[in-house]
C-alpha cells in the first residue's frame, strides 16, 4: 500500500480506538443542546457549524439567561483559544498543503486528535506521512462526532426536561477542565482563582462576571508562573 | 424584520451561532492559514493556554454552585454533590465516560430521594 494511505488508515484507525470517549461527549453536547433554550434547527446548525463541544456547552447557560450576544461569542473564543496553541504547532506539518486542504483540516482540528497527532509524532517528528495520518484522525473524529451530537439532538428532544440531563453537559465539561487544572500548579491555581472571582461576581448583569473571573484566572496563572521563573523549577504536579 | 419568522430575538440567536462558528474557524486555522514562522511572545502564549481551563471554570462554577437564584455552598445543592462525586472521580480515573456517568447517577439518586 502507498505509505501516505497506510498512514491515513492508521490514523482513522486510531481514532477508532478512543471513538468512546468522543461518542459520549457528542452524545451529551447533543442532548445538552436539544434541552436547552436552542430550537431543533437553531441546535443542530450550531452543531454541524461550530463543531466546539466545550464551546457549544459553554454557551448554553448565557444563552438561556439571553447575554448579550458579543459575551457569547467571546465566551465561545476564550474557550476556543487552546486551538490557537495547536494550530502553532500543527502550522508546519500541515505548511506543503493547499490553502484550501489546510483550511479544512486546521477547521476540523480536535482535543483528541491533537493528542493522538502529538503520541504518534514524539518519537517521530519528521515522518514525512504525518500530515496524512493526521488527515486520517481528523476525519474519522469529524464522522464519529457529527453522527453522535446528531443522535444526540434527538435523543435530548425526547427526554423530560425534569431528569436534569443539561447537568451532564456540565459534568462532560468538567472533566475537561479537571485534567487541565491539576497537570500544572499555575492552571491550578487560576482555576482556583476564576471559580472564586465567578462566584462572587454572579450577580454582575448580563453574566459580564464571566469576563472578570477569566482576567482574574489567566492573570493568577501568569503571576504564579512569574514567581516560579524567578526561584523555582517549573513546579509539576 | 417583524415576520414571525424572524422576530429580532430569533435573528440575534442566528447571527450569534454564526459568531460563535467564526471562533472555531479563526483559533483553528491562525497559524495553520498565517505560516509557521509567527512566533508569539513567551506570556501571551502561557496567557492562551491558561484561557480555556479558566473561561470553563468562570461558567462552570455558578452553574453549579446557584440554585434558585442564590449561592448554595452546602450538602443542600444536588448540583454540587454531583459535581463533587464527579471531580473525585475524574481525578482518580481520568475517564471523562466514568465522571459523567457517576456524577448523573448521584444526581439522579438525590432527585428521586427528594423528589424533585
Amino acid at each position: 500500500m502507498d505509505p501516505r494511505q497506510a498512514a491515513w488508515r492508521e490514523g482513522s484507525r486510531d481514532m477508532l480506538e478512543v471513538a468512546l470517549g468522543v461518542i459520549a461527549w457528542a452524545l451529551v453536547t447533543g442532548v445538552a443542546m436539544a434541552q436547552s433554550t436552542l430550537t431543533t434547527p437553531q441546535a443542530v446548525v450550531l452543531s454541524l457549524m461550530a463543531f466546539a463541544g466545550s464551546a457549544q456547552l459553554a454557551v448554553i447557560p448565557l444563552m438561556a439567561v439571553k447575554a448579550p450576544m458579543w459575551l457569547i461569542i467571546l465566551t465561545a473564543l476564550v474557550v476556543n483559544l487552546r486551538f490557537v496553541i495547536y494550530s502553532a504547532a500543527l502550522a508546519r506539518p500541515l505548511s506543503h498543503l493547499s490553502l484550501g486542504r489546510r483550511a479544512f483540516l486546521s477547521y476540523i482540528t480536535g482535543d483528541m486528535p491533537f493528542a493522538l497527532y502529538m503520541q504518534r509524532t514524539a518519537s517521530d517528528p519528521t515522518w514525512s506521512a504525518r500530515d496524512a495520518y493526521y488527515a486520517g484522525i481528523v476525519v474519522t473524529n469529524w464522522l464519529v462526532w457529527h453522527i453522535s451530537v446528531l443522535v444526540g439532538i434527538a435523543l435530548g428532544a425526547r427526554i423530560p426536561h425534569e431528569w436534569g440531563l443539561e447537568l451532564a453537559g456540565s459534568l462532560a465539561l468538567l472533566a475537561l477542565v479537571i485534567p487541565m487544572a491539576i497537570k500544572r500548579l499555575s492552571t491550578l491555581v487560576g482555576v482556583g482563582a476564576a471559580v472564586a472571582v465567578a462566584l462572587l461576581t454572579y450577580r454582575f448583569p448580563m453574566r459580564l462576571g464571566v469576563v472578570v473571573a477569566i482576567v482574574a484566572g489567566v492573570m493568577s496563572s501568569l503571576v504564579i508562573d512569574w514567581l516560579v521563573d524567578r526561584r523555582l523549577p517549573r513546579v509539576t504536579i | 424584520m417583524n415576520s414571525p419568522l424572524l422576530d429580532n430575538d430569533t435573528l440575534v440567536v442566528w447571527l450569534t451561532i454564526v459568531g460563535i462558528s467564526l471562533t472555531t474557524f479563526v483559533t483553528r486555522g491562525s497559524f495553520i492559514l498565517l505560516g509557521s514562522r509567527l512566533r508569539l511572545p513567551t506570556f501571551v502564549d502561557r496567557a492562551l493556554g491558561y484561557a480555556p481551563a479558566c473561561a470553563l471554570a468562570a461558567i462552570l462554577a455558578p452553574e453549579l454552585a446557584v440554585m434558585h437564584g442564590g449561592l448554595q455552598l452546602n450538602v443542600q445543592n444536588p448540583r454540587l454533590i454531583a459535581a463533587f462525586v464527579a471531580v473525585i472521580c475524574c481525578v482518580a480515573s481520568r475517564s471523562m465516560v466514568l465522571t459523567i456517568v457517576l456524577g448523573m447517577a448521584t444526581f439522579t439518586l438525590i432527585r428521586v430521594w427528594l423528589s424533585i
